[in-house]
């Protein structure tokens, strides 16, 4: 199965009530026979920009990563169900590739007449 | 003009014949030892590696993955007053590692994690990479 990397940023809330969010979309997940590798915290910070949704202007908010393998099918589907989550403000859902060659990076493509000092 | 073809016509009459040197017993002699001196073997220059040759350059992102998470490396090439993203030829990158960073920059503007207008305000003190000039 692909593996996809969901960046989600939630609502800036209290403790468990942001552990009751991240367990349903944990659970939406499982449910639709995904395997959940990961579950990471970004931490809680001030966003790069005001972000409007669901009716309500944000500042703050939580930036969460998971880790799964699923399949195209039920990626469509969670994003759907995200949109619809009131407390989640941007999900992302992101395919990880492979690792990319890091065979012969750059090998002199650099210009000599670079605006630098 | 009449002249320089008269010149031309005479050159021409003349016969044409190399001149040759006229070769001595000795002068053969000198010619052949400078040339001709037996080969040592522990002599010969020895197969290096060119000692002189210098490193490959390199671009300062080479080898260094570029994240969109990594928001700090990623503000280091927009500018500080509008956001925006600076050329090749103000980052100095290759063209590769500058395909890498644009992306990553839109792809985290566009998932929140970086702003578009502004540089984050905590990050305007970090050393200068590009050595744009702003005009101040």
């Amino acid at each position: 199965m692909p593996r996809y990397e969901l960046c989600v940023i939630l609502k800036a809330m209290q403790r468990p009530e942001t552990a009751a969010v991240l367990r349903r979309t944990v659970e939406t997940l499982l449910e639709r026979g995904a395997v959940v590798r990961a579950l990471e915290s970004l931490g809680e910070r001030r966003l790069p920009y005001k972000i409007s949704k669901h009716d309500c202007r944000h500042t703050h908010g939580g930036y969460f990563s998971v880790d799964f393998h699923a399949s195209p099918k039920t990626v469509s589907e969670l994003l759907d169900h995200l949109e619809r989550d009131i407390d989640v403000l941007r999900p992302t859902v992101l395919k990880k590739d492979t690792e990319l060659s890091q065979a012969q990076c750059c090998g002199g493509n650099v210009r000599d007449d670079v605006f630098r000092e | 003009m009449f002249a320089l073809s008269f010149g031309r016509l005479l050159l021409q009459a003349l016969p044409k014949q190399p001149v040759t040197p006229r070769a001595t017993a000795q002068c053969i002699r000198s010619l052949t030892t400078c040339q001709q001196e037996p080969l040592k073997k522990g002599d010969m220059p020895i197969k290096m590696e060119n000692p002189y040759k210098t490193p490959p350059k390199t671009c300062i992102l080479c080898n260094i993955t570029v994240d969109f998470r990594n928001v700090q490396l990623l503000s280091q090439f927009i500018s500080p007053h509008t956001g925006r993203i600076y050329g090749r030829h103000i980052t100095g990158l290759c063209g590769r590692k500058q395909k890498e960073v644009s992306k990553a920059i839109k792809k985290a503007r566009s998932m929140g994690f970086m702003s578009v207008t502004l540089k984050d305000p905590q990050f305007i003190k970090d050393p200068d990479i590009c050595g744009i000039k702003h005009f101040e």
